[in-house]
């Protein structure tokens, strides 16, 4: 099993008082899985990426990445699992400005310790993978939205993660980018990855095989999606 | 990570931001060339005051008659003293342990003259010992030697000053000069040496290189003193075997002396060695308030990195969260922005050692100023700004690396 998360809690402290935010969540998500989490602001989604991303930890309870008790790891260690194991997407693309975009591909790489030239090659076909090959040394400023996030999604694939984890991947683009991006996802599911997409709108999550919905830190629903098949064959 | 990466991203880094980079420098370049610069003047310094003694033997007792007025002159001959005299000579070396050689040495100062030219000169009778007890060397020709002294012979040894001002560039020896009434055959030239350009006790300051050797034996024997009432000789340089016992062989000296001229005042001694130690030990405290004034600089260069990179750690939160976020560990995120600050210090550093030395250059250029810059104040100033970058860089990167990733990802 890729990801296990029993009884988990999360609150912060605001002076005194503490402030729960996730009250107990029990998940489980297999390899290969396309889940998408939903729920409106404040419903705790983020804070529940942030944990499975390893950015953050749960005040209780137990997440479990391929068996590994995460909850257990200092940061160092914490630091070399998002390195490894999950690649993230974000909603304004993250990107360093200063870096172009093969620079930027290559940024998990160089943590990771792979040798220079090895990083260029796994950088470029990350590039290529996601049809920026003629884009290369363009700096995040001279690329549109949507090339944009294909360069954060192809940081995100540069070390082979086990998870993709994209925060709201569209939220940021037209519609028309937007779904050539969620199309990428679909692709990029098809070859074998996992991913979970975090977000607020339905027509995103209906790209996902399975929707989970968040409600004031707790699950309110988690079924396959019944509206998937219709739209592929749109 | 590898740290060739740091490095790349760090100097990328002063690259980006070339002017602010620049601005972050200054403290340390300007206390880095402060550091150099005042220490190549204390080492100037030092090396003038060690040649100036050099001359004078750092093995040395220098007696020096006093120079007295017409009037006081008059008082001390009443009073039965002779002056300075070669019997005085003879009895140091006589009685007073530890002395290898004595040499008296009688003065006038005249003019001397060859063809249409004459030169106002210190005309100086010397014994043959006289080369050895001082630092001089012979340039041309040979020494006035004991054949010379024993019989006599009129001949002399011109100051390089002296030479270049009669013969330009011709060959002087053979020649003969006028001294007085006296025509002296030039034996040979001595090397050119460093101005005397302060008094040392009874030392007048004067110009070396116009000094004229002629034996002692006939000075006393064809010139005629300055004053009816003059001593016999101006100065004894009495060597001793072992520069620890120069304080005790000259109070032995004074001794001797005071009892000779019955108690008159009319003679001093100088120890060359013991002046260089004092003005070493004055020098010292000099040199080290020059060096305290320096490393405050330094230090206010490192504070102004310091402030520089905790403002530049704030502005980069989000780089910071994004690093983290693809797997940067704490110590990565430190070492490079240590690695930054120690790139803006080492690169003011080498700018500052630059200017350092140009600044050197400069004060001996227009000034009279001698400066001498040592390899190892080099090296310290350079290490220290080292040091300084990474004492302060070492607070804000710590800063950066202790940000919570979840917060710095989504800092706007």
């Amino acid at each position: 099993m890729l990801i296990e998360i029993k009884d988990l809690k999360k609150s912060y402290s605001l002076g005194e008082s503490e402030i729960p935010v996730i009250h107990g969540i029990n998940l489980h998500i297999e390899k290969n899985e396309y889940v998408a989490i939903m729920g409106p602001s404040g419903s705790g989604k983020s804070t529940l990426m942030n944990i499975l991303g390893c950015l953050d930890t749960a005040s209780s309870g137990h997440y479990y990445l391929n068996d590994i008790d995460v909850s257990t790891l200092d940061d160092d260690a914490l630091s070399l699992t998002r390195n490894r194991e999950i690649g993230f997407i974000f909603q304004n693309f993250n990107l360093l400005p200063r870096l172009n975009a093969i620079q930027n591909v290559e940024l998990p790489l160089i943590y990771a310790g792979v040798p220079g030239n090895e990083r260029r090659e796994r950088a470029l076909k990350a590039l290529e993978r996601v049809g920026l090959s003629d884009r290369l040394h363009h700096k995040p400023s001279e690329l549109s939205g949507g090339q944009r996030q294909r360069v954060a999604i192809a940081r995100a694939l540069a070390t082979n993660p086990g998870i993709l984890l994209a925060d709201e991947p569209t939220g940021a683009l037209d519609s028309k980018t937007g779904v050539e991006i969620m199309r990428l996802f679909d692709e990029l599911h098809k070859e074998g990855n996992t991913i979970i997409l975090i977000t607020h709108e339905q027509e995103i999550a209906d790209y996902a095989h399975r929707n989970i919905y968040l409600k004031d830190g707790m699950i309110h629903s988690d079924r396959p999606n019944q509206h998937r098949r219709e739209l592929m064959s749109q | 990570m590898q740290y060739g990466e740091n490095i790349r991203l760090a100097l990328q880094g002063l690259v980006d931001h070339k002017f602010r980079s620049f601005l972050t420098m200054l403290g340390i370049i300007f206390g880095v060339a402060s550091v150099i610069t005042m220490l190549s003047i204390g080492e100037g310094a030092k090396r003038e005051a060690i040649a100036k003694y050099q001359d004078l033997g750092v093995n040395n007792i220098i007696i020096r008659e006093k120079s007295l007025s017409d009037e006081e002159l008059e008082e001390v001959r009443a009073k039965f003293s002779q002056g300075l005299s070669i019997q005085d000579a003879n009895v140091i070396l006589e009685i007073v342990p530890g002395v290898e050689k004595v040499a008296s040495q009688a003065e006038k100062n005249t003019e001397v003259k060859f063809d249409d030219k004459s030169v106002k000169s210190t005309v100086i009778g010397i014994t043959p010992d006289f080369l050895s007890l001082m630092n001089y060397t012979v340039q041309q020709g040979y020494f006035i030697n004991e054949k010379h002294y024993n019989e006599r012979l009129k001949v002399c040894v011109l100051g390089a000053g002296v030479a270049a001002t009669f013969f330009k560039g011709e060959d002087p020896v053979g020649k003969l000069v006028k001294i007085d009434d006296q025509w002296l055959e030039v034996i040979g030239v001595l090397a050119s040496k460093s101005l005397f350009t302060e008094t040392v006790g009874e030392l007048a300051a004067r110009d070396l290189n116009r000094d004229v050797y002629v034996p002692l034996s006939l000075f006393l024997n064809r010139f005629t003193r300055e004053n009816v009432l003059s001593s016999e000789i101006q100065q004894i340089t009495v060597q001793i075997n072992n520069s620890d016992k120069l304080i005790e062989a000259s109070r032995i000296i004074d001794e001797i002396l005071k009892r000779h001229h019955f108690n008159n005042d009319d003679y001093s001694i100088v120890i060359p060695y013991e002046l260089l130690k004092q003005e070493e030990k004055e020098r010292q405290i000099y040199n080290f308030l020059l060096g305290a004034i320096a490393a405050i600089s330094l230090l206010v260069g490192g504070i102004g990195i310091m402030n520089i990179m905790l403002a530049t750690v704030m502005e980069r939160t989000r780089e910071i969260g994004i690093r983290r976020s693809v797997g940067a560990r704490k110590i990565d995120i430190m070492g490079q922005f240590v690695t930054e600050s120690v790139a803006i210090s080492i690169t003011g550093g080498l700018i500052g050692v630059l200017i350092g030395i140009m600044l050197s250059l400069v004060v001996t250029l227009f000034t009279d100023i001698t400066t001498f810059i040592k390899p190892y104040s080099v090296f310290i100033a350079f290490s220290f700004s080292v040091i300084v970058g990474v004492s302060f860089g070492y607070l804000p990167a710590k800063n950066a690396a202790n940000l919570k990733p979840v917060d710095s990802i989504r800092y706007e």
